[in-house]
């Protein structure tokens, strides 16, 4: 069996690093490598529902703004959230996110499936839409859990507990002083809140998160703990 | 901490803010004296009382306008640059042989 490892794939994450501290076990995803798990002990999808962190930057996603950007999206058959700082999930598990009236962000579901990404992509916008590629822009970070609301009291400023912060709301706001667009967007009944910030900080901001879930024994997880708490009811 | 009310994204710390200057109207480019011209790029009116500001919510690149009191420092109110500026704003081509 050919061991994976982060300098043979076309794509790796700008945590790569990180992930070879933990002893991550990486996986193919498209023409890059993901982290599966960092332990083989199989608690990570148990430990993810008090409190994870799971690094999802190597996962297609892309933007697009302008007066004409959610009519045209809307024509490629995007279902765009009603209102600015919100998100929708899409029928193929993927997200929309509308950051501004003019501003969206499209991320993939967590298999991983670049389908309407790609579909985005590869079509020519209409008048008054301009691509905003987010891939290599932006890193995308998830924590997830129970705690993850009161973990993000000591680092961010926005109200994130689940009965202030409702399902599909966005805020972009400062978390550990790195601005960034925070997305609530549970995995089954877990909570879940998508970061996506400037990419060039990202290991900052990986172990600014670290250090303050540390108190909650939150830990580092794969997308196997998170595609199992997605696949819950 | 002060906070301040983005139109777009609700009330935040002034910390996720950059200010931007006074607003003013932009004169007609064809007709504004060099002057004129001068004064609306570089000049500040440094009023005391109520002025219109463009503030950026920074973690959103969301520009926007202030109604402040800038003796009292107290926020009248904000709103969308689009209660102004409602279409995009084109330059004509130099007329009087002017190089770009």
């Amino acid at each position: 069996m050919i061991e994976l490892t982060p300098d043979k794939a076309l794509r790796r994450s700008p945590l790569y690093r990180r992930h070879l501290q933990l002893n991550a076990q990486f996986e193919q995803l498209g023409e890059a490598l993901v982290v599966g798990a960092y332990s083989d002990t199989g608690m990570e999808p148990r430990l993810a529902i008090s409190l994870g962190l799971a690094d999802l930057s190597c996962l297609p996603r892309t933007g697009f703004k302008g007066p004409g950007a959610p009519d045209w999206a809307a024509t490629q058959g995007v279902e765009i959230p009603s209102a600015p700082n919100t998100a929708l999930a899409q029928a193929d598990g993927s997200m929309v996110a509308k950051l501004s009236h003019q501003e969206l962000l499209i991320v993939s579901g967590m298999q991983g499936d670049s389908g309407l990404v790609d579909n985005l992509n590869q079509q020519i916008p209409g008048t008054g839409v301009y691509s905003l590629p987010r891939a290599d822009s932006h890193s995308w970070l998830a924590v997830t859990g129970l705690l993850a609301a009161e973990m993000f009291s000591k680092i961010c400023a926005i109200d994130l507990r689940t009965h202030k912060f409702a399902q599909g709301q966005v805020a972009q706001t400062s978390i550990a002083k790195i601005n960034g667009i925070i997305v609530r967007q549970d995995l089954g009944t877990t909570p879940c809140f998508h970061i996506f910030s400037d990419i060039a900080s990202t290991e900052f901001l990986w172990d600014c998160l670290l250090d303050a879930m540390e108190e909650h024994q939150g830990v580092a997880i794969g997308v196997a703990a998170i595609r199992s708490l997605d696949a819950t009811e | 901490m002060k906070l301040l009310t983005c139109p777009l994204n609700g009330q935040r710390n002034i910390s996720e803010f950059t200010y931007g200057g006074e607003y003013h109207p932009m004169p007609d480019p064809e007709t504004a004296s060099p002057r004129q011209w001068a004064e609306y790029v570089f000049f500040h009116d440094n009023e005391a009382g109520v002025v219109i500001e463009w503030w950026c919510h920074t973690a959103s690149s969301f520009w926007f306008l202030a109604e402040r009191n800038t003796i009292t420092d107290r926020v009248i109110r904000t709103f969308e640059a689009s209660e102004i500026f409602q279409n995009r704003i084109d330059f004509a081509e130099p007329t009087n042989g002017e190089k770009k």
